[in-house]
């Protein structure tokens, strides 16, 4: 029995956009098929509709021959499709067994649920995907990219015949990669349909069979894997030539004085963090999950409580109380999460653009509208984020062009220092190399930059200097001659006090 | 890029008529209720009984206005009524006291932002439910009421201050007067300053409005402080109107409040609505329940129908969230141009 997916004319407008707009392509069984396209192409409404969260204006889709309209979530998971969404959908509150199991945990003859039973089958699953946490841990107490996991396992967990995958691997690194990629593989060798979306090329190279190309909702073309190149797939996605992102890039190499110092932070997981940051340095950070990079950027933005140790900003000591503080001080922070820490969803990207400088565009507490919606329209166009109005409500964008509005709220402010936390998760290769180009520029402005990425390559290529941290402390630093991916991993994973 | 400009002109006209859209359905409701009620009976559409309409209105409208801020930034104030009911006896106490009446008012308005703190207290230091804290909160304030005056009700002789009460200005009463000038005040703080801003924020989400600047604890206090205040007014009002000071005066008012401001499109999820609607929905209610007076509707009934038209608001507010309205609205849209 060989299972496929078919889609025919598929079309879906919103209010302003033509989100899809005749989408017809054939993905089957035993092979991984890869949906490619810039931010906005329409790659996650794509899926939507195949998992009932949405309803196609036009169009058919088939399953096995079978024509298939769900009208729900629902309906779509018990037809044996599950869909993995770019942004989780995990019920914070409740446990991991809680969540996996969500529809149909264990039940006893009188409809009592045996959640021992379940335990045992969720630590079952857990132990295939080699994870450090028990099935009762509240999901709220996972990282990002444990809660990524999860959010796998409950699709792995209800066998379905299509599995999709929306950006599974943005918030995680390269061990927990290596683990869902083999397990992906064994999915695929049981013979189901597997769609997978990313914007990181090499997966793409790594894991898949087929590439489905999109743009601006239309089907462009369908290659093999095996026949083509990562120069082909760009120029067809993006409609031009790219060219090599890294080597285009015009660095920085003027710095300056210290701007920003800490000493011997300590607080929420960290102990004793030490680092200098140069006026037109960047620096990164690099590290596995949970290696604590992104709580010390909450230590230096006011976010979370400093416990003890010094930050002087421009050689001067300062106490940064919130991130009010910081801001005050000169500091940004793009946060890794974009939909707890950084987008208020149900507001205007205007809005969303302007929160830090409200102070700015306004006079005696009265925002200045003409000024806010002229500077809206100028990040708007610098990051072009792809919409029809700055009006539109955060929630309504993709993935990576919400991504570009938390980018784009800085540019706007006057700052020292930026601490860019993971700033190309879910951002299509021709916006990635503009932000890298930016990331370069500020630091050429004399600002210093903080760079935190899980892509090694990212890190190598853009940061001065790459501070290494595991544990909570850093490891290591290495200079931009001394780097390379097995120096920075072999850092990373350094037992403490070696 | 020419393209994209192009786009933006559409929809930003597409998006005025989707907001104002909403507001002309809502007002095209008001002007339906009081039809209907003038259809029933000659005495609804008189002068003296929309002057009763106002009157009644101007002290609800003022915890409505409180409860509007509040409610768009993800909180909600339970106590306003209770507060203002405390404010009532305080002040009939002060002036019957000998003080001077606008001194009376001054120190019941200062003395309410102490209620406001205290609320604010709860929910921003030992983080407890605003609904919760506030509901505590509420009784603390009418057993205060009633303490105060031994559950009597205390009348007030001085005439400067019941003026305030049956004052008229150009014929209209002088506390809708009062309560229209809130209005238009506070409507510009949320729709045009910093601060109204930092409450849409705050509301559609408290940890990313944190991350990027604003003091969510902050903005959540003083719009306690604000609610509260507003409520010693209406206290003030309630006293001035009745000539005395009633611990029972402003029972359920709370949730006439919050009835306007759903009403008015306020979302209990945060992060949307605006004072114009809560307006509206304002006098929506109040020309339905006076109605239902003037038809002569016995009052155990009306208790059902305020109740029912609460269930409306909810549903209302649940309805503009789904797509099947949204499409009606494009539709109408679509027919316009
Ligand atoms: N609920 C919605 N309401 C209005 N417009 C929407 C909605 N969802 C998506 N869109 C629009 O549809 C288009 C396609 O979005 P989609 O999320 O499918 O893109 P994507 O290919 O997944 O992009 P990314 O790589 O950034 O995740 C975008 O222009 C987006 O703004
Ligand atoms: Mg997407």
């Amino acid at each position: 029995m060989e299972n496929y997916v078919e889609f025919k004319n598929i079309r879906k407008a919103f209010v302003g956009v033509q989100a899809l707009d005749g989408i017809s392509f054939r993905a089957d069984g035993g092979e991984i098929c890869a949906l490619l396209g810039e931010n906005g192409a329409g790659k996650s409404t794509l899926l939507k509709i195949l998992s009932g969260a949405h309803q196609a204006d036009s169009g058919e889709y088939f399953i096995n021959g079978r024509e298939m309209k769900f009208h729900s979530p629902m309906e779509a998971i018990q037809a044996g499709v599950s869909v993995i969404y770019q942004e989780r959908q995990l019920v914070s509150e409740l446990s991991v067994t809680e969540n996996v199991f969500m529809e149909d945990l264990y039940c006893n003859r009188a409809g009592i649920v045996d959640f021992k039973r379940s335990h045992e089958e969720m630590q079952r699953i857990i132990e295939l995907f080699h994870m450090p946490f028990s099935p009762q841990t509240k999901v709220k107490k996972l990282s990002a990219a444990y809660q990524q996991m999860v959010e796998i396992m409950k699709a792995y967990r209800r066998k379905s015949q299509v599995i999709a995958f929306d950006e599974p691997t943005a918030p995680l690194t390269d061990a927990e990669i290596d683990i869902l990629f083999g397990l992906i593989q064994r999915l695929r060798d049981s013979g189901k349909v597997i769609l997978y979306v990313s914007h990181r090329l090499k997966e793409l190279f790594r894991l898949t069979d087929k590439i489905i190309i999109l743009k601006d909702g239309r089907f462009v073309e369908d290659v093999r894997t095996a026949n083509t190149s990562e120069g082909y797939l760009v120029s067809k996605m993006v409609g031009r030539n790219v060219g090599d992102t890294f080597s285009a890039l015009k660095r920085n190499d003027q710095m300056g004085d210290v701007v920003l110092e800490a000493r011997n932070l300590r607080g929420n997981g960290i102990h004793n963090v030490s680092f200098q940051l140069h006026r037109g340095e960047v620096l990164g950070f690099a590290g596995l999950v949970g290696a604590g990079r992104s709580e010390t950027m909450q230590l230096l933005f006011g976010g979370d409580k400093v416990k003890s140790g010094e930050i002087y900003i421009d050689g001067r000591l300062k106490k940064i109380r919130n991130p009010k503080d910081a801001i005050e001080e000169g500091i940004g922070l793009c946060p890794e999460d974009r939909k707890e820490q950084g987008l208020v969803l149900g507001r205007s990207i205007r809005n969303n653009l302007t929160i830090p400088i409200l102070n700015k565009i306004s006079r005696r507490g009265i925002i200045d509208r003409k000024r806010e919606r002229k500077l809206s329209k100028e990040a708007v166009a610098a990051y072009r984020i792809k919409t029809p109005s700055i009006e539109k409500i955060a929630m309504e964008l993709s993935g990576g062009n919400q991504q570009k509005i938390i980018l784009g709220r800085w540019m706007l402010a006057d700052l020292k220092v930026l601490i860019l936390d993971e700033p190309t998760k879910g951002i299509d290769v021709g916006a990635k190399a503009e932000i890298y180009q930016m990331v370069c520029d500020l630091a050429r402005e004399g600002l210093g930059v903080i760079f935190i990425s899980s892509e090694l390559q990212e890190v190598i290529n853009i940061c001065d200097k790459v501070i290494v941290m595991r544990d909570g402390t850093v490891t290591g630093c290495l200079d931009r001659k001394e780097m390379s991916e097995e120096g920075i991993l072999s850092l990373a994973m350094q037992e403490n006090g070696e | 890029m020419d393209n994209n400009v192009n786009a933006v002109k559409k929809d930003g006209k597409k998006k005025n008529n989707f907001k104002s859209n909403e507001m002309i359905m809502m007002v095209f409701v008001l002007v339906l209720v009081i039809l209907i009620f003038t259809v029933l009976n000659k005495n609804y559409f008189t002068y003296a009984n929309m002057s009763n309409i106002l009157m009644a209105a101007s002290t609800i409208g003022l915890l409505a206005i409180g409860e509007t801020f509040l409610i768009i930034a993800g909180h909600v104030d339970l106590s306003c009524a209770n507060i203002a009911a405390m404010s009532a006896v305080i002040t009939a106490i002060l002036i019957n006291g000998g003080m001077s009446w606008p001194l009376a008012i001054v120190l019941v308005a200062a003395g309410s932002t102490i209620a406001g703190l205290l609320n604010s207290c709860l929910v921003n230091v030992f983080e407890l439910q605003p609904f919760i804290a506030t509901l505590a909160t509420s009784n603390v304030f009418m057993g205060v009421a009633y303490l105060a005056c031994s559950g009597k009700s205390l009348p007030v002789g001085d005439k400067g201050f019941n003026a305030i009460g049956s004052m008229r200005i150009l014929g209209i009463p002088f506390p809708a007067v009062l309560m229209v000038v809130c209005f238009v005040i506070f409507g510009f703080i949320l729709a045009r300053t910093i601060f109204g801003r930092s409450v849409y924020m705050v509301g559609g989400n408290a940890e990313a409005a944190r991350l990027a600047g604003l003091n969510p604890k902050m903005v959540s206090t003083i719009l306690y402080v604000i609610s509260a205040v507003l409520a010693a007014f209406a206290g003030v009002l309630m006293t001035a109107k009745m000539h005395s000071g009633q611990p029972s005066a402003g029972s359920g008012a709370e949730f006439d409040a919050i009835t306007a401001a759903i009403l008015g499109g306020v979302a209990f999820t945060g992060g949307t609505g605006n004072l114009a609607g809560c307006f509206i929905g304002l006098l929506i209610m109040q020309c339905f329940n006076n109605g239902l007076t003037v038809i002569n509707v016995s009052s155990f009934w009306q208790i059902v129908a305020k109740g029912l038209l609460l269930i409306v608001a909810l549903l209302l507010d649940f309805i503009r969230r789904k797509k099947v309205f949204r499409k009606f609205l494009e539709i109408l849209k679509a027919k316009e141009n």
